[in-house]
């Protein structure tokens, strides 16, 4: 029978670090890649040399994008690969990364994701089959079709569901490492830019450039190389999945349902036992989406929850507390990885103000064009 | 007076199917397993895998139900129009999701409705609407709520 992560050896993350999340500038992306990686390797104390192997999370940058930055780190000449999922891509990155230490194949590896904004062409656009009307049906307004639906079935008022960018904009005012770091207002936010549908500006995902690095980990690996075990953090499941057939609108919720309840019982765990969630909310009506798709409450009831603040840093379960994709950003590549980050830090104890007391269990969750989903758990030993 | 052209005849035809005959029917298709989708493709069916004959065309009726719907604000069109002589997207224009009576949900835009009125769960129904910039008359598909 096939074997989940947690029947092979431990694999843990022991290096995070970031470009932060920004609009696009003339910044290469070499350097944006390289300081993320330069953080990732002093936070885990460890050098280059010590990383086996490299799985580069980008969507955006185009072909071969990986050698021509990590050389100046001192060409290895290690192995390295390119993994692109649309926004998975960091997600994927991790996971393969997360496999190979498992396996035994690498002691040390390192996921990396890095993009700038650029424009490339979606490959479903090139299938040969033709389409009624996609070339007016942007994510945006895919996203504001399942939030007219969402209040329709569950009575929920557009004002309701621009709290999760309250919430959102709030943890990200706290993170350096954040695109938007400014608090807004319900009115604020309600009164930007109309998107589409109720969608407002504010409730969408920026999508800028930025990097994100993880630096994975085996036990004989950390006692080799002398990582502080006591902030290395357990990698207890990865589970990953792509859209039934049907094509029903809502794919996104139903394979999120499916993956997440697959990652827990890889790690034997229930909903309830996540401290902290960092899910892909590129649109506010995501978060109340996937919350509901866990299994944390019953469909239509994430908006009370959300309301009391248990979805707050300090409260029930700490939902994006980086701020997530509305204000850490979401750009493509990195995301995935950040994730990982963001609660590598948390369950050390060591996100400052955005800290989630006492936070022993995360879990992130990404889904990508496709669609594709992936979660992984993170436990505290 | 010229026959409009149809701006996009491998997804429509202007004929109606016996059960909503006055309403343009959708290419659709159906496989030996039971399963009809939007648009027709032989490439393979996405529930068991068959291929060629076993894929076989099916007119769907245009009649369905609102399942959502969202006036878009914004829209930078980077994508040029289907093909010369036919007007760009324009914002703001309305995005309907409809479960088709038939059976598969499509997404296109909705004309002639007032969005504040629009509702899940409405009937809608197809209709051709001009869309040409040129002398020649080009339609394409759209939905409405039906009356
Ligand atoms: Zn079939």
């Amino acid at each position: 029978m096939a074997k989940t992560l947690k029947d092979l050896r431990p694999v843990y993350v022991v290096g995070i670090g970031w470009h932060r999340y920004q609009p696009l500038s003339e910044t290469p992306y070499v350097m944006l890649g390289l300081p993320a990686i330069r953080q990732a390797l002093s936070d885990a104390g460890i050098t280059w040399p010590d990383v086996e192997s490299s799985y580069i999370g980008t969507g955006l940058l185009g072909m071969a994008a990986g050698r021509a930055m990590l050389k100046h780190l001192g060409a290895t000449g290690r192995p390295l690969v390119h993994i692109e999922n649309a926004s998975a891509s960091g997600s994927a990155a991790f996971r393969h990364a997360c496999i190979e230490v498992a396996a035994g194949i690498a002691d040390v590896s390192l996921a990396i994701g890095v993009d700038k904004p650029g424009v490339v062409q979606r490959a479903f656009t090139k299938t040969g089959i033709g389409n009624l009307a996609d070339d007016a049906i942007v994510p945006f307004t895919h996203f504001a079709l399942l939030t007219n639906e969402y209040a329709h079935k569950h009575g929920v008022k557009p004002q309701d569901v621009a709290l999760v960018a309250v919430k959102n904009h709030r943890n990200g005012a706290l993170n350096p490492n954040a695109h938007r770091q400014q608090e807004r207002s319900l009115d604020e936010i309600l009164g930007g830019k109309p998107v589409s549908g109720t969608l407002t500006a504010l409730q969408c995902c920026p999508v800028g450039e930025g990097a994100a690095a993880v630096i994975v980990a085996s036990e004989d690996a950390i006692k080799r190389l002398g990582i502080d075990p006591g902030r290395a953090i357990r990698v207890t499941a990865s589970a990953a999945s792509s859209e039934g057939a049907g094509a029903h609108a809502a794919a996104d919720a139903a394979i999120t349902k499916d993956t997440i309840a697959d990652a827990l019982k890889q790690a034997s765990l229930a909903p309830t036992n996540v401290d902290v969630l960092e899910l892909h909310d590129a649109f506010t009506v995501e978060e109340l989406h996937y919350v509901e798709a866990m299994g944390v409450c019953k469909p239509g009831q994430a908006i009370h929850l959300l309301k009391e603040g248990a979805f707050d840093i300090g409260g029930q379960m700490a939902v994006s507390p980086s701020g997530g994709l509305i204000a850490m950003g979401h750009p493509i590549g990195p995301t995935g990885v950040g994730q990982i980050g963001e609660i590598a830090m948390q369950l050390r104890g060591e996100a400052g103000a955005r800290q989630h007391k006492g936070a022993k269990v995360g879990l992130a969750h990404m889904v990508g064009l496709g669609a594709v989903c992936y979660v992984h758990v993170l436990q505290r030993p | 007076m010229s026959t409009p052209e149809i701006l996009k005849p491998a997804l429509y035809a202007a004929e109606g199917t016996s059960t909503l005959p006055d309403h343009p029917s959708l290419r659709g298709g159906k496989c030996q397993c039971g399963y009809v989708f939007f648009p027709l493709q032989t490439y393979g069916c996405e529930v068991c895998g068959r291929t060629g004959d076993a894929l076989q065309p099916v007119a769907l009726s245009g009649g369905g139900m609102l399942i959502a719907s969202a006036t878009v604000h914004i829209h930078a069109g980077r994508t040029p129009p289907a093909k010369a002589d036919v007007k760009p997207h324009t914002a703001p224009f309305t995005i309907g999701s409809i479960k088709l009576d038939d059976g598969p949900t499509v997404r296109t835009l909705l004309v002639d409705v007032d969005e504040r009125a629009l509702k899940p769960g409405q009937r809608m129904v197809s209709k051709l609407v001009s869309v040409g910039s040129g002398a020649q008359t080009i339609v394409d598909l759209r939905f409405t709520t039906a009356s």
